[in-house]
């Protein structure tokens, strides 16, 4: 059980990142111009107004007095009620988190393999037009920013074409294929973002594991290409790519503010952007520390899944 | 009908004291051509006249078609920025969701003035520090109480009250205080001011949006019931989604057209004008930059109602280089206005004269002189300060609707007299800051650009942004002369005073110019030409009820 003590470290050092950014985020927000109940009632708002607002908030308590009335109830589970909102926080980020994971699941379900396929078919004729043609499209794409492919596609497939629908909120009460179909669009420009840069991964994989001695001990063993293929290069060649994805996967999962934006999706990215402009702490606070949860363990994942793959790897976490 | 006969019918409208003395003063001034027919039928409903002003057809609703009814009517509105409630709005999407369920006691409609909503009757003591409004009998809440006097105190009294953090208390601030309003009687208000106010009606109008009337009993949680007496009520809400609302079967009034009402929020203006050239929402906000999504598109309407709404620039006048009137004037001397109006506006504004009596009000006085660019005159002027070569200053303003190109064309208007403008344009809440003196590049910079939505009456915008202890006075204006004719302005009972003291405050704002306004912009909403009847007011008010489909 050699795999154990790193989990625990990492589990440790997981518990420590999640207090940092807890604090940084409430420090950032002493540093934003404005107050809360200022910001909640706007520029016009009387000063006596605003003061009473942040009376009954607790928001005119000293900066470690609050953090520490937070972090006492967050500590137990309780993150408390929305400023803005005016409601129990843990809602709104639980749906948050759903609405980005359908989000990202729709997005993995076409960047692996597609992803994957065309980067083993440019890594096994590498210096081939094939080669060249998917690598040229794969950085073209790249640079391609998601906001602009983004509203592109939005007008030629749910303006002029009408095949989907213009927002990615799939209406109440919709069923999961619906749902997934409203996905579809939105998460085309982030699949087109990223499948030069995991199709990239695997050809260099790929190359390298052809040119390895592993498989040419493989072929004079004489087994048959698929078997090489499949049994030995591909299992090598992958181990890159997947630490690739599991890294992605944070981000699909909290980074997409602009997409979300664009789609109507209420997602992690969003609720975390409102929340800062609201100077919502309680619900800034539980967005991004789910966020930092989801990267750090994206990032854990994808350590354990190269372990998993590499042999070399697992001796070296070996005491 | 003669003019001369329909004035001597009209001077026998009110027979009541003080009332009737005003009213007639009123139609002197109509007799001699100083006042349009429409300004003085409004005028009329100021003083109470509401049945005369309504036999006058000035509260029949726009459609005059019959219209049939059904349907849903789908809205795109902006994210609202915080849980949704009457007292503590401030976003236009909130407004634009609460005006499907919730009413006020007058409604100040764009066209026709203020109309009898929840009142339906009003009239003001001699000395117009007292005023008494009758209720319309048998309205009932959502929930199927009856409103009463006690409910419109209570929605009143909560929203002068500091510790129940409204954000209407600056709108009320030395008008109406705390036990201001009290219960004549079942159907009978009564509101003892903190002064005279002539134009009291505005401030219980949908002018002060949040002056919603909900029950005696409310406890904040309006998201939860949207417990109102408007003519939808609420089917469900989803929060940061949307909302659907559905025709209300007790309503006082006319039941409303339409069978449901459908709202969705949008974070994006683009998402948003896509989802209407997809044919999925019929009205959404509108913008400068969408309106050039629709141009010139059949399929679609651009609907403008006029307003007071304008971006004044403020120059300190403590500080250097403005702190020479000369200087200031020279500035305001470099804008071509109509080049504004027409170029950045695309003609959807008026001209403005650097003072904040928009054209809109009728106390404003149009015979003082429009301010023309003048680049000659503006030299002229640099020259006579001691600064023939022009100057540097920095211009700090917030990256809002037209505001940052508005910026660029002054910066190229200045360069012509050879003053040298630098900006410094701040998303919009680092602009504001804190608002207040000190901590605010809103209120402390030497140049800077604020935007003013539309008010009902331009008290707000003479009080706070101008006299010199004025919370929003960013230009630091301090002058006695200036705060004295503001007292006059107040206490002028009837609209040939109001215009006459309005005229010595325009007169002394062009001499002094603290502010540039070089336009009041109108209020517009994109609507599918599929559908009629969409009303809505300057403030973001959307009234739905009178919608059909073609």
């Amino acid at each position: 059980m050699a795999i154990v003590r790193p989990l625990v470290a990492r589990a440790g050092s997981l518990l420590l990142t999640l207090w940092l950014v807890s604090a940084l985020v409430f420090l950032a927000g002493q540093v934003l111009p404005g107050d809360v109940g200022r910001v909640m009632l706007g520029p016009f708002a009387d000063a006596q107004a605003v003061a009473e607002l942040n009376r009954k908030l607790g928001t005119d308590q000293p900066i470690l007095a609050q953090y520490w009335h937070w972090f006492s109830l967050a500590i137990r589970g309780d993150f408390g009620d929305s400023l803005s909102m005016r409601a129990p926080v843990a809602p709104f980020v639980l749906s948050g988190i759903k609405n980005s994971a359908a989000l990202a699941g729709v997005v993995l379900l076409f960047l692996v393999p597609i992803g994957i396929g065309a980067g083993v078919v440019a890594g096994l004729r590498s210096g081939s037009l094939a080669d060249r043609l998917i690598v040229l499209t794969g950085v073209s794409l790249s640079i391609v920013p998601d906001f602009v492919s983004g509203l592109l596609l939005l007008m030629v497939f749910g303006l002029w074409l009408a095949w989907f629908p213009i927002s990615g909120a799939a209406p109440d009460g919709a069923g999961f294929w619906t749902s997934s179909y409203h996905l579809i669009l939105p998460a085309l420009p982030l699949v087109l973002n990223l499948i030069g840069y995991v199709a990239r991964m695997t050809r260099a994989g790929v190359i390298d594991a052809r040119a390895a001695d592993y498989t040419r001990t493989a072929i004079l063993k004489g087994l048959t290409p698929s078997q090489v293929l499949f049994k030995h290069v591909l299992r090598n060649a992958l181990v890159p790519t997947v630490a690739v994805i599991a890294t992605q996967s944070g981000f699909l999962l909290g980074g997409l503010v602009v997409i979300e934006a664009l789609f109507g999706i209420q997602g992690l990215g969003n609720l975390v952007l409102s929340a800062a402009k609201a100077r919502d702490f309680p619900m800034l606070e539980a967005g991004v520390l789910v966020m930092a949860a989801i990267f750090v363990s994206t990032a854990a994942i994808g350590d354990l899944l190269q372990a998993l793959l590499d042999p070399r790897q697992r001796r070296r976490s070996a005491p | 009908m003669t003019k001369r006969s329909d004035i001597d019918l009209l001077r026998n409208q009110s027979t009541r004291g003080h009332t009737g003395d005003i009213w007639n003063v009123a139609v002197d001034e109509y007799a001699q051509g100083f006042l349009k027919r429409r300004d003085l039928l409004k005028y009329a409903a100021l003083l109470g006249l509401a049945g005369f002003a309504a036999s006058q057809g000035l509260f029949t609703p726009g459609a005059a078609r019959a219209a049939t009814p059904g349907g849903t009517v789908r809205v795109g509105l902006g994210q609202p920025t915080k849980a949704i409630d009457p007292v503590t709005i401030t976003d236009p999407a909130s407004i634009g969701v609460i005006s499907q369920v919730g009413e006020y006691l007058i409604l100040d409609d764009p066209k026709d003035g203020l109309q009898p909503k929840l009142a339906v009757s009003w009239e003001a003591d001699e000395t117009a520090k007292r005023w008494t409004f009758k209720l319309r009998p048998g309205v009932k809440f959502h929930d199927g109480r009856t409103v009463t006097a006690k409910d419109v105190v209570a929605s009143f009294e909560r929203l002068v009250d500091p510790a129940s953090g409204s954000s209407a208390l600056s709108a009320y601030k030395g008008i109406l205080s705390k036990g201001g309003a009290k219960v004549v009687d079942d159907e009978t208000v009564a509101f003892d001011l903190d002064q005279s106010n002539s134009n009291f009606p505005f401030y219980v109008s949908s002018d002060v949006y949040n002056a919603v009337i909900v029950p005696s009993d409310y406890a904040g949680d309006f998201e939860k019931t949207f417990n109102g007496t408007g003519p939808f009520k609420l089917e469900s809400f989803r929060p940061k989604q949307g909302a659907s609302f559905v025709r209300n079967p007790d309503y006082w009034g006319d039941k409303a057209l339409p069978d449901r009402v459908e709202i969705k929020f949008f974070d994006d203006e683009q998402a948003q004008v896509l989802a209407l050239q997809a044919g999925q929402l019929d009205v959404i906000p509108s913008t400068t930059r969408l309106e050039l999504a629709i141009e010139g598109n059949p399929n679609f309407k651009l609907l403008s109602v006029q307003a007071s709404s304008h971006d004044p620039a403020h120059l300190r006048t403590d500080q250097a280089p403005f702190t020479d009137k000369r200087v200031r004037r020279a500035l305001a001397l470099t804008i071509d206005r109509e080049a504004v109006v027409k170029g950045l506006l695309k003609g959807r504004a008026v001209v403005g004269n650097d003072t904040p009596f928009a054209p809109i009000f009728p106390s404003a006085d149009p015979s003082v002189p429009q301010r023309k660019q003048d680049i000659t005159e503006a030299k002229r002027l640099l020259g006579e300060a001691g600064v023939p070569n022009g100057f540097e200053v920095t211009l700090t303003t917030e990256r809002a609707y037209d505001i940052p190109d508005y910026a660029v064309i002054i910066q190229n208007f200045a360069k012509k007299a050879g003053i040298d403008i630098k900006l410094n344009v701040l998303p919009q809440d680092a602009y504001y800051g804190s608002a207040t003196f000190g901590s605010s590049p809103w209120l402390d910079s030497n140049l800077g650009i604020t935007d003013f939505g539309h008010r009902g009456t331009p008290d707000i915008f003479l009080n706070a942004t101008l006299k010199s202890s004025g919370a929003w006075n960013a230009a630091h204006f301090n002058n006695p002369d200036y705060d004295a004719l503001l007292i006059d302005y107040g206490k002028a009972r009837d609209l040939q005073a109001q215009r006459v003291a309005a005229g010595k405050i325009q007169t002394l704002l062009l001499d002094e110019t603290p502010l540039i306004i070089s336009y009041f912009s109108q209020y517009s909403r994109i609507v599918s030409s599929k559908v009629e009847g969409v009303r809505f007011t300057a403030i973001s008010h959307l009234l739905l009820d009178k919608v059909s489909f073609v």
